[in-house]
């Protein structure tokens, strides 16, 4: 049963990227190719810089120096719903949603952004408004079906478990219809069946719907059995990329990661 | 009274001659109720039959199906039977070494699974099954990585048939006529409380004749009806319920979304028919329960207040007759303040008639459903007869299953145990010619339940034959009475009474571990898991209380005199409970055979 890619090549490249708070190196010269169609995954100690990365590409940090291009467009010091607008979605670690509005809302609210109707055709909800918004609905339910999100359609997003609402917060992004999509910590405090449930989706995300993944994760054994490639980053330096089965073995890798151990073990 | 004459796959042609566009069925996707008509449904089971025969499926064949229910779970059954072919249900719930058991049983040639999930079952286990040559999937989410010859999606296949159709139009309509009323339409595999599953073989004449001389004179069906469809559609109970009775009255069957969402389509559709198995029923009862326990005082006070009116109202209806002017003014009243409000969050505004089946049911939860002015019948069937032997024809009598129906001759033994024969009495258990003579001897079909008739011709079940406890003191006792009462609590799950040939009866108790969970919440007790809810000693004292409730209305020789609660929730998966969720005694008896030593040391 061989892995069905579609088009080689690259989709995502982050060039010598330097990102620096104050004194802090949050990023140095940090250089990451992501390919379309894989699951990517960056890893690293806390404060190795993952989520600043993800920021940078987000256009929500804007980076000293360096590149970032999207299939050859530059997206650095893009705002960042320019971004957004260019197919690069992201769900992000603490969950952002509206916690008042329904999951339909939500999505729909996200989906939303597509949507290219003036004041006064949505006033009498006619024509193009209409006909939008009958497409939006039906790519919502889509993604609805897809994450088996089906019995909590109506239910405001505030009183679901949290592991729903992690679902609800993909969905989110995935109703932006993404050609990449960035996914912070998606297990983080869930539960082993929850865990599984999300690598399930991740998966199915990345080969039914062809979307690139870029993920940063803590739990290894995810990475390890989700990404096609691994990179690795320690204190906003690049310490190792490749397959995942060679990263496990690197001794630069396994350092930096007893190393977090031994910190943490004395306060 | 005429013989039936007809087969499903007839039925299903005449009604779509009959009733062309009108609805046969709607499906929830992507939050949108969908129609088929009767006209979609025949074409449907044409393409899918013509594609399913391309494929190899002939006459004689068996081929299973394997899934949640779904409008595609009726075409085909129906597509199967009209090949003359004949179909299997498995229940979706089966783990994969029970699949493996039925498919490799039943000699299938073929299955149809829902989805990725079932499938990955098949996969896990076809090493196993030389006869299985193509695999059809509803569902191909998540399949774009399979590569394998076997698999084969249900579009694929009835794009096939319609190619076939147009190639050799009329074939199908050839093909319909020549199936034979006593042809096997399906094989039910019982869920098997004993022993390994059996195949029951059910022919079109069984099956048709008990719906239309048994079942119909106790539920009066129209095609005005609506159902839900939900329980497993491999169970004959939900078999005739979605295939067999709607093909016969024309009514709509409606499917949920996912089983997540069963309860709350039922709330939308509301539908006229239900129903339901006593574990379902218990769930409906407690859930009520519990949450009237959470609501306001004065909501509370309202409902306690007209609990016997309604109580008195099902009193009179119960006998048949109607309520003179002040109970049923006064029911009307507790209707608009209280019972509408209860039955349209159950889904239950429009039911105009509950069935409860396979499995006894408790008499606390029937009055309950009865208080709210819901017509509710008991029925007791067998998968052998195709449906129901016994259910209320003119009065109910409270803790009788009815009259025995018109579709069998029914005969109690001199032990009690009911004897019945007729068109409805199934073909036999597939490759097992010794327990076909087992259960059919001269004639008649022995059903291993012993009940009793009163003047009045209502029949009364006491147990299975094999399950009644005789004690040291040679009391003859019904487990399952007992074991339905304590069912009654909303704390109490599961219950196993013992006590054969011992001084007194004992009960292994499993807890409801989320309205125990629940109550241990408002009484700030700590736990973390099922097992440190049933090692503690509160609630230890808190079934104690309900188990003493229960003998309160018990004779002296009956009465639970010793409980241990199970620290493992019983599962279907550690072979402790059958498809349908039944106990397996024996299993039990042998798994916790320490636990119930020390009830009796």
């Amino acid at each position: 049963m061989a892995l069905v890619r579609d088009t080689e090549g690259d989709l995502l490249q982050v060039r010598d990227l330097s990102v620096h708070f104050g004194g802090i190196r949050a990023l140095e010269g940090v250089s990451i190719t992501v390919h379309r169609g894989e699951i990517h995954a960056v890893i690293g100690p806390n404060g190795a810089g993952k989520t600043t990365l993800f920021n940078c590409i987000s256009g929500i940090y804007r980076a000293k120096t360096g590149r970032i291009v999207l299939e050859g467009e530059d997206i650095l010091g893009l705002k960042p719903h320019k971004v957004a607008h260019m197919g690069v979605a992201r769900a992000f670690q603490n969950i952002e949603l509206f916690r008042g509005m329904t999951v339909l809302d939500n999505l729909m609210s996200a989906r939303g952004f597509f949507l290219r109707y003036g004041l006064l055709r949505a006033a009498f909800y006619l024509g193009r408004c209409l006909e939008e918004e009958v497409r939006a609905r039906d790519d919502v339910e889509e993604i609805i079906e897809f994450l088996d999100l089906q019995h909590v359609r109506k239910v405001p997003v505030g009183g679901l478990s949290y592991g729903v609402q992690k679902r609800v917060e993909l969905g989110r992004a995935l109703a932006m219809r993404p050609r990449i999509l960035l996914v912070d910590e998606p297990v983080s405090g869930m539960n082993l069946e929850e865990t599984e449930d999300m690598a399930r989706y991740l998966l199915d995300i990345n080969e039914e719907m062809n979307i690139t993944i870029l993920l940063v994760e803590h739990d290894m054994g995810l990475v390890m059995d989700l990404s096609h490639h691994v990179t690795v980053l320690n204190f906003g330096i690049k310490i190792a990329e490749g397959a995942p089965q060679v990263i496990a073995r690197d001794p630069q890798v396994i350092e930096a990661y007893l190393g977090e151990q031994a910190s943490a073990r004395t306060p | 009274m005429a013989r039936v004459n007809t087969t499903f796959p007839r039925l299903l042609m005449e009604n779509a001659q009959k009733y062309g566009q009108r609805v046969a069925m709607r499906e929830k996707r992507k939050g949108i109720w969908h129609e088929i008509s009767w006209q979609a449904y025949v074409e449907r089971v044409m393409f899918l039959a013509m594609g399913l025969r391309q494929l190899g499926l002939t006459q004689g064949s068996h081929a299973a199906i394997l899934g949640e229910n779904s409008p595609e779970w009726l075409f085909s059954d129906l597509a199967i039977q009209s090949l003359r072919a004949v179909s299997i249900g498995i229940y979706p719930t089966n783990p994969p070494d029970q699949v493996r058991y039925i498919l490799d049983h039943s000699r299938s040639k073929m299955v149809v699974v829902k989805d990725q999930e079932q499938l990955d079952k098949v996969l896990t286990v076809r090493g196993h099954l030389p006869l299985l040559e193509k695999t059809v999937v509803i569902d191909m989410k998540g399949l774009r990585r399979y590569r394998d010859p076997m698999i084969i999606s249900f579009r694929e296949v009835e794009g096939m048939g319609k190619e076939a159709v147009l190639k050799e139009p009329g074939l199908f309509e050839t093909l319909v006529g020549q199936v034979q009323p006593d042809d096997i339409a399906f094989i039910v595999y019982t869920s098997g409380t004993t022993g390994p599953p059996k195949g029951a073989m059910i022919s079109h004449r069984n099956n048709i004749h008990m719906i239309v001389q048994g079942l119909q004179p106790i539920l009066h069906f129209t095609e005005q009806d609506s159902l839900v469809s939900y329980l497993p559609l491999c169970h004959i109970l939900e078999r005739n319920l979605s295939m067999g009775m709607a093909l016969v009255f024309g009514y709509t069957i409606n499917f949920a979304e996912s089983i997540e969402t069963v309860q709350k389509n039922i709330q939308e559709i509301s539908p006229t028919f239900f129903a339901a198995v006593p574990r379902i029923l218990e769930k409906l009862h407690s859930a009520v329960v519990i949450r009237m326990e959470d609501s306001t005082r004065f909501k509370k006070a309202v409902t306690r207040f007209w609990e016997p009116v309604g109580g008195k109202a099902a009193q009179y209806r119960m006998q048949g007759e109607r309520p003179p002017f002040t109970w049923w003014f006064l029911y009307l009243l507790g209707y608009l303040s209280s019972f509408r409000a209860i039955r349209d969050k159950m889904g239950l505004l429009h039911c105009r008639c509950l069935m409860s089946g396979g499995a006894p049911i408790a008499p606390e939860v029937l009055d309950f459903f009865r208080g709210l002015g819901i017509h509710t019948v008991e029925l007791y069937g067998l998968t052998e007869v195709c449906g129901t032997v016994s259910g209320p024809h003119r009065f109910i009598k409270p803790g009788s299953v009815g009259e025995p129906c018109g579709a069998l001759e029914f005969r109690l033994a001199e032990d009690g145990e009911i004897f019945l024969k007729g068109d409805s009495v199934f073909a036999g258990y597939y490759r097992d010619p010794e327990a076909t003579r087992e259960i059919i001897q001269d004639g008649w079909l022995h059903t291993g339940d012993v009940g009793q008739l009163d003047e009045d011709g209502h029949l009364f079940i006491i147990d299975r034959k094999k399950d009644i406890i005789i004690t040291s003191g040679g009391k003859n006792i019904s487990p399952s009475e007992i074991e339905n009462r304590m069912k009654c609590s909303p704390f109490i799950k599961e219950a196993v009474v013992l006590g054969d040939r011992r001084k007194y009866l004992s009960a292994l108790i499993q807890l409801d571990f989320e309205n125990v969970g629940n109550w241990a919440q408002t009484h700030r007790i700590a736990y973390t898991n099922y097992r440190s809810l049933a090692q503690n000693p509160q609630v230890h004292g808190l079934i104690k209380e309900e188990v003493e409730k229960v003998n309160e209305d018990l004779a002296q020789v009956e009465a639970i005199k010793r409980f241990h609660i199970l620290e493992k929730e019983l599962d279907q998966d550690d072979e402790e409970l059958t498809a349908t969720q039944k106990v397996k005694r024996k299993v039990i008896a042998e798994r916790f055979k320490e636990e119930i030593a020390g009830m009796y040391r």
